[in-house]
């Protein structure tokens, strides 16, 4: 009900940014356009952080416009030229119509996953350019082996699921994994046949599953299957999203919208201020455990996210 | 078509349509149970398979055998499973339970299939297993591709399910639904039954009422009103029945009585008509008896007269006396053959004769009579034999030659004699008179009935000649027809049985002819009260050259044998003194001469009993006014015959 309402309220804000924004549409002179891929609350969140925040550090409002990728499109088509001091990209659509259009504007994409900013960077030619810069959706592994020492300290054995995108990482992931004293038993799969066979002997050498993004391997088809294996084995999932922690993974580490909105507003203002667009890729600097209490009962664990959170900004020192 | 009775038809009413709504809701509660029972039975399997297809997602994903063998191992506790296969999606087989069977080899189905393998019974269901979805709002699955992707199908489940209980529960509801309906049926024909006699009875029993009353049987309305209740559905109809039937009993009631009267008055009038025709007949008869007496003796001294021998005026004086004599005998010989043939004491004597005989004895007879008028009579000569009685013929021919002669004027008469090819002989007479118009054709043989003659002219005759014609020849049985035209004439044409001639028949008239005077010498006793007619028969017989004895009374007769007398012959009169009858007289004559002497008698009365009555005994009746040609014709028969070939009960006059 009150998640009802909170979407309701959502939208009416929303609507009124939005609103705001296409009844003036921005002008050449705006100095900040928020690109939002689509409509999703979670951009919504984030255009509404960034925006925040750059009010809250003087931008003045008007300075700020709003669009979403579709209209952007249409605008370049129409040849209207499009010259602010930044753009933020919210999201993969918009960071690629940002990157295949005309723009000269630095480029702030934020809520990207890496693969697909690598891709985009990889098939739009730009990957020389100085102009964009973008903040990860993706945790560092580190980050995540981090959390699971963290949580569950008697985990050596660490599982992890690898497909065709997410293949590249063994090696790294071997060498943080060792640097948190567990040892990896990773197994790569092609097809989802392979990972019905592969797991259940996968799960019995491990301690612990970690979920890495790759849309072969983690889907929604997929989840609940892996999930139940993972549980029978009593072996716990640490994920990358909170939909995971709602469908039984037992924790989560992820960057909400607002925090990303507000690492991207803080980019944006050194822009502003005449700082020079930061390194390409950056890493969230805020984020979020979740746990499901239900599954962590179950496997007779309880956690306090606040605590957990804490203790990881203590670890890498972040404020 | 048979026409079906009241009974029949009102059933027929009743249980059609019950018949008819029974089987339609029968019919139609069953199609929608069995709709039902295979609807239920089909979804139940359905969600069976689905189910089982759900449960078995994860051992699928696992391929876990074991798991999905006891899941399959359950799934056949529910109804109606007979067969469980689960499969992955490379085909293999992880898991089956229930009995072996046909069941269908199909490949990876995306999607749901059914099918009904018809001579097993059995329903087969496929459900593909894939893997459950959920959902993952995150920002990694932001991937065209991956979103449009099927979902990767797990493997499948194939079920195998029975028909066997949904058909016998089928079967069970039928059975159940025929019973209800046939209970149902039976019911209402018991109701229809029960009601239908109560419509029944009374209608049967008013068309017994009706036919009863058809009869006649008024009573029976009487009769039913008393059982009468008060719950008959159809009183009024009865109650108007009965009073019909009371109307109708009155009805008659008084049609009878009236008829009853009618009959009475009727009868009355008759007696009354029959009283006076019977007074009619008495005064005739008497009148006509008394007449005969003086008649009898005029004509019997008449003859006798002429015998005499006389001057030329008194002898055409004698011929005219004779003839008016001759001419009331006519008459009174016409009333008395009247009377005879009413009283059918005409006693028909057919046998073979030549109707020559007849002719000349006819030419004899009218040829005077023809002469006198100026007529020619000819009678063509025939050699013909017929079969009939030549003496009433006779008369019929006298009558109708007769007439012919009294209604011509000119020209002449003829009778004439043919063969017709049918064993028939055909006599005409014709004549050239006056004829007669064919209106009066059936007329002119009826009594008294003169064409022509309304001034009654005696000479013209009586007008009985055609009526004694027709009654004779009734009496003969013989057809006569009459073919006339106004101022032409007439002509008569009488049909007779032929037969062949018969030569060695000596004609009686003929022989009497030949001897004409054997009655010379022979003895008569006369028996007559009236004085002058006694005495006028024994002149005549006396001048005959007869002896005669008379006697006035039986007894003087009785006296007369007693002095010795031996008649050859008597002649007495019918009425006697001393209230005896002619006819007693003669027995006790016989008795006295010890033999059968033959005797003949003679009345005046034309009463039917008498003539009968001497025709019984054997004698000859001759009627007065006795001819005398006529007398000595017979006495000369009666004396020249043996007693035993005597003619009996020949009334002659």
């Amino acid at each position: 009900m009150t998640r009802t309402l909170r979407l309701l309220l959502l939208c009416w804000a929303l609507c009124l940014t939005g609103g705001v924004a296409r009844a003036q549409p921005p002008e050449p002179s705006a100095r900040v356009v928020i690109v939002s891929s689509d409509t999703a609350v979670a951009y919504a969140q984030a255009a509404q952080a960034v925006v925040d925040t750059l009010v809250r550090q003087g931008v003045a409002r008007s300075d700020i416009s709003q669009v979403f990728a579709s209209e952007l499109v249409l605008r370049q088509q129409s040849g209207l030229p499009l010259c602010p001091a930044v753009c933020v990209a919210l999201g993969s659509e918009a960071t690629r119509v940002l990157l295949a259009g005309p723009v000269k504007s630095p480029v702030v994409s934020a809520l990207i996953p890496r693969r697909s900013f690598e891709r985009l960077l990889r098939s739009s030619g730009k990957a020389g350019s100085a102009l964009v810069s973008a903040i990860y959706l993706d945790q560092p592994l580190a980050r995540q082996l981090a959390l699971v020492r963290l949580a569950l300290p008697q985990a050596r054995r660490l599982a992890v699921v690898l497909g065709p995108e997410s293949s590249a990482f063994a090696a790294n992931l071997r060498v943080v994994a060792a640097a948190h004293e567990m040892s990896l038993q990773d197994v790569t799969v092609n097809n989802l046949d392979d990972l019905a066979e592969s797991l259940p002997q996968l799960l019995a050498q491990s301690d612990v599953l970690l979920a890495l993004a790759d849309p072969l391997v983690f889907n929604s088809s997929t989840i609940q299957n892996i999930l139940l294996s993972s549980f029978r084995a009593r072996v716990p999932m640490v994920a990358f999203s909170p939909a995971y922690v709602r469908a039984g993974a037992l924790l989560a580490l992820y960057t909400t919208p607002v925090q990303a909105g507000q690492q991207a507003a803080e980019v944006v203002l050194g822009i502003l201020r005449g700082r020079p667009l930061p390194d390409r890729v950056m890493e969230p600097n805020d984020f979020e455990v979740g746990v499901n209490t239900q599954v962590a009962r179950s496997l007779g664990w309880s956690f306090d996210v606040d605590v957990l959170r804490q203790a990881l900004r203590r670890q890498e020192r972040l404020p | 078509m048979k026409t079906l009775d009241i009974r029949t038809r009102m059933l027929l009413a009743a249980l059609l349509p019950l018949t008819l709504i029974t089987t339609l809701l029968a019919a139609a509660f069953l199609t929608v149970r069995f709709d039902d029972l295979q609807t239920s039975y089909e979804q139940h399997n359905r969600s069976v398979v689905r189910q089982i297809a759900l449960a078995s997602e994860y051992g699928l994903f696992a391929g876990n055998g074991q798991q999905l063998q006891a899941l399959a191992a359950g799934a056949l506790h529910e109804a109606d499973v007979r067969r469980v296969v689960v499969m992955n999606s490379r085909g293999q087989t992880l898991a089956s339970a229930g009995e072996a069977g046909p069941v269908p080899t199909l490949a990876m189905s995306a999607s749901e299939q059914q099918g009904f393998i018809r001579q097993a019974g059995l329903d087969w269901l496929v459900q593909p297993v894939y893997p459950s979805e959920v959902q993952l709002d995150d920002l990694f699955e932001k991937n065209a591709v991956e979103a449009d992707r099927q979902p990767n199908q797990l493997g499948q489940v194939v079920m195998v399910f029975s028909r066997q209980s949904v058909d016998a529960r089928k079967a069970r509801m039928l059975i159940t639904g025929g019973v209800i309906g046939g209970v149902g049926l039976l019911f209402g024909m018991a109701l229809a039954v029960f009601l239908s006699r109560g419509v029944i009875r009374p209608i049967t029993r008013i068309t017994r009422l009706v036919e009863r009353i058809g009869r006649g049987d008024f009573a029976a309305a009487e009769q039913l009103r008393d059982r009468d209740t008060d719950h008959d559905p159809l009183q009024v109809l009865q109650g108007h029945i009965h009073l019909m039937a009371d109307r109708l009993a009155q009805a008659r009631g008084e049609l009878e009585q009236q008829v009853a009267l009618a009959t009475q008055a009727l009868r009355e009038k008759k007696d009354e008509a029959e009283q006076a025709n019977l007074a009619k007949s008495r005064f005739l008869a008497a009148a006509s008896h008394d007449l005969r007496q003086p008649t009898h003796a005029l004509g019997l001294f008449v003859s006798r007269l002429a015998q005499l021998p006389h001057d030329a005026q008194t002898g055409a004086l004698i011929g005219n006396l004779e003839a008016s004599v001759r001419a009331m005998q006519n008459l009174l010989d016409g009333l008395l053959d009247i009377s005879r043939l009413e009283a059918r004491a005409v006693q028909v004597n057919k046998r073979p004769f030549a109707l020559a005989t007849l002719f000349d004895q006819l030419q004899q007879d009218l040829s005077a009579e023809a002469a006198e008028k100026g007529l020619r009579l000819r009678l063509r000569p025939t050699d013909l034999w017929v079969m009939s009685d030549a003496t009433l013929i006779y008369r019929v021919l006298l009558n109708l030659v007769g007439n012919a002669l009294r209604y011509t004027e000119r020209g002449g008469v003829l009778v004439a004699a043919r063969r017709r090819g049918s064993g028939q002989v055909v006599l005409q007479v014709w004549d050239s008179g006056i004829g007669i118009a064919p209106e009066h054709q059936q007329a002119v043989f009826a009594e008294f009935y003169q064409v022509g003659n309304a001034a009654r002219d005696r000479t013209k005759g009586l007008g009985l000649g055609l009526n004694i014609v027709q009654r004779t020849v009734n009496l003969l049985s013989h057809s006569l027809t009459l073919a006339s035209q106004p101022g032409r004439g007439t002509r008569f044409t009488l049909c007779l049985p032929w037969v062949a001639s018969q030569p060695f028949l000596a004609d009686d008239m003929a022989r009497d002819k030949a001897a004409p005077d054997d009655l010379a010498g022979r003895s008569a006793l006369v028996v007559e009260d009236d004085t002058l007619a006694c005495s006028a028969l024994a002149g005549l017989l006396e001048s005959w050259g007869m002896r005669v004895a008379t006697a006035h009374g039986p007894v003087a007769a009785l006296q007369c044998l007693a002095q010795g007398e031996m008649p050859d012959v008597i002649v007495s009169d019918y009425r006697l003194q001393d209230g005896l009858t002619g006819l007693q007289l003669v027995q006790q004559l016989r008795q006295q001469l010890g033999q059968t002497t033959p005797a003949c008698l003679m009345s005046g009365d034309t009463d039917p009993a008498v003539i009968q009555a001497v025709q019984a005994a054997g004698l000859t009746l001759l009627h007065k006014p006795v001819r005398p040609a006529k007398l000595r014709s017979l006495l000369r028969h009666l004396l020249m015959t043996p007693p035993g070939q005597r003619p009996t009960g020949a009334a002659l006059s």
